[in-house]
């Protein structure tokens, strides 16, 4: 009872960022009832997928301070999880996506043991070879269909299967995942001011100290972790029956993991808004560069340095994100 | 019974002994100083006791029950809590956040937390800055926050590593009369290391003394401002051959 009432509880935010967030939900609410572009639409659900990626990330990246640079490998789990079991044996969305999550955290504990001994960058570098070792196994894994992936195959589900999550138009799969967004959201809100959440923040400034409070700093991390990987896991899933094609390297590569953290620490790391920050300006601009120059073969890595410029720019001026940016001015203002 | 007892504790850091064979032996109640010159072994006696480092060998007894291989989680959770020299507080979280996450050791509830949070900073006179964030604080407010945090792990015992170090006399007013409250009125016994002598001889039921890794002397305060070796520890030698061994 208690931990729900704190997941609504959003009463130490200021007004006027509540305000906002109202606003900005109620454009979320009616977005598909607005005259726009298809497109428009597919780059608001990638929105939130990757505002779900972020949010996960968050919890042990930017509360932990444990910069996890493989997120992809649970997209992967999560995604694969779903496809195989629907094709193979017709098992709908919501009870694949929970098996997916056990998966992706059973992984995450034979990971996170030995890689939460490690410290700052060789945790980071760490976490990048499992992903990529993954990737590599389900590459040459026949039973998910190797390198050339899963295909789940255009069975003419009319009306919408809400059960397997098959849909023919986008307006269901962008309600589906807004609710995802606003759980996700809600959890992060209660996580940030939990036991944990605050147990994890004493552990990002000052191990020694964290264990002095008598805090079970390894474990700490691992539980956090196995957070982070549901998050992710959960929106492979979805991903799977919405994209309805996967392979290992659309799904699990670095580029992916790599545009999660970008994402959260281009927004502002360790802050409930910083991760849909980060996403709402990167998606977009990713998705339009993409439309815009895609024609334009020469062009084709802009996306890639502009994300270098990003990192560059967020490591030397403002290591909390646009997020820190807010929290500055509003600091500035006080006195 | 002593809350806690150390018994020959050695420990070394490669070659070099940090502390080399100390004992003693500290009762419910009491406020003892360590003192000693820089490098005698302090905060690694503090270490160890707190499970820091494993210790190359001797026994510490705390609350009836044999700590010594305890890590330093399991150490706190049995009500020996710790402050940290050089660390002042999350920058992160503000002064209440940071001492809930002392109080979240005893409960999972954010909201008792909270209140037992909202107790301690009322008992040491924090409350007014409660919502700030620990690095807007002036320096001994934040040493209080750090004191305050580890209170609200509810110890039994408290090491109090150098909590007046860079203070100015009159903020050094202010922690005294922090840690009498919290020995005197909250009845926690206090181990307290310092260098601000006045503060240590002023505030100390009784005394240690380290001097190379070794307990040199113990005894009540105005004893050990007369102790010889003491003399000789701080201020060498020759001050103790030509002023015949008194503090002037």
């Amino acid at each position: 009872m208690e931990a729900l009432k704190n997941a609504f509880d959003f009463s130490d935010q200021p007004r006027l960022d509540m305000t906002i967030a109202g606003a900005v939900g109620t454009l979320f609410l009616i977005f598909p009832l607005l005259p726009l572009s298809a497109f428009a639409l597919a780059t608001m659900i990638q929105f939130f997928i990757f505002s779900l990626y972020g949010m996960g990330w968050n919890t042990i990246g930017g509360y932990g301070g444990q910069v996890d640079l493989g997120k992809a490998q649970y997209v992967g789990i999560g995604a694969y999880t779903t496809a195989v079991l629907l094709i193979r044996w017709d098992i709908p969305f919501w009870f694949s996506m929970p098996i997916g999550v056990v998966f992706a955290v059973t992984w995450s504990f034979i990971i996170g043991y030995p890689l939460f001994r490690l410290k700052g960058h060789y945790f980071a570098i760490a976490t990048i070879a499992t992903s990529l070792v993954l990737k590599d196994l389900f590459e040459v894994w026949e039973f998910v269909g190797a390198a050339r992936g899963l295909e789940i195959s255009p069975i003419e589900y009319v009306p919408p299967d809400f059960l397997r999550l098959i849909f023919k138009e986008d307006i269901y799969y962008y309600y589906v995942i807004f609710v995802f967004f606003l759980a996700g959201l809600l959890f992060l809100n209660w996580f940030r001011k939990s036991r944990l959440g605050y147990q994890l923040r004493a552990i990002k400034d000052n191990e020694d100290v964290a264990r002095s409070l008598g805090i079970n700093v390894h474990w700490a991390k691992i539980k956090t972790y196995a957070i982070a990987t549901a998050y992710v896991s959960v929106v492979g899933s979805f991903h799977a029956c919405y994209i309805k094609a996967i392979e290992p390297e659309d799904t699990m590569s670095l580029d992916i993991s790599i545009l999660i953290a970008l994402m959260a620490m281009l927004g502002g790391a360790g802050s409930l808004w910083g991760p849909i920050i980060g996403a709402g300006i990167l998606i977009p601009l990713k998705s339009y560069l993409k439309e815009w120059l895609g024609g334009m073969s020469g062009l084709a890595g802009m996306d890639l340095i502009l994300y270098a410029v990003i990192i560059m720019v967020i490591s030397a001026k403002e290591p909390r994100g646009v997020w820190g940016i807010v929290e500055r001015i509003r600091r500035r203002k006080r006195t | 019974m002593a809350l806690l007892e150390v018994d020959n504790l050695v420990k070394d850091f490669g070659g070099l002994r940090a502390n080399d064979g100390i004992s003693f032996q500290l009762e419910p109640g009491e406020l003892l100083g360590l003192i000693g010159p820089n490098g005698a072994g302090k905060t690694t006696l503090f270490n160890c006791i707190a499970g820091k480092h494993p210790v190359t060998s001797g026994k510490i007894v705390f609350d009836g029950e044999d700590i010594t291989a305890l890590r330093a989680p399991e150490v706190a959770r049995r009500g020996l809590a710790r402050t940290f020299q050089v660390y002042a507080a999350s920058g992160d979280l503000t002064v209440r956040e940071n001492v809930m996450v002392g109080c979240f050791m005893r409960t999972p509830s954010r909201r008792k937390a909270g209140e037992k949070a909202d107790t301690i900073l009322a008992d040491l006179n924090l409350m007014a800055a409660a919502d700030q964030h620990v690095s807007e604080l002036p320096v001994a407010a934040q040493k209080k926050v750090t004191m305050a945090t580890a209170l609200g792990t509810q110890p039994k015992l408290l090491l109090l590593d150098e909590v007046a170090a860079g203070l100015n006399p009159g903020e050094i007013e202010e922690i005294m009369a922090s840690i009498r409250h919290i020995h005197h009125q909250l009845g926690v016994t206090v181990i307290l290391i310092e260098h601000v002598m006045e503060l240590v001889m002023r505030t100390s039921d009784r005394l240690i003394v380290l001097d190379y890794g070794r307990k040199i002397a113990e005894g009540l305060p105005d004893e050990i401002a007369r102790d010889p070796q003491v003399i000789k520890a701080y201020l060498g030698d020759r001050y103790v051959k030509e002023h015949g061994g008194e503090v002037g």
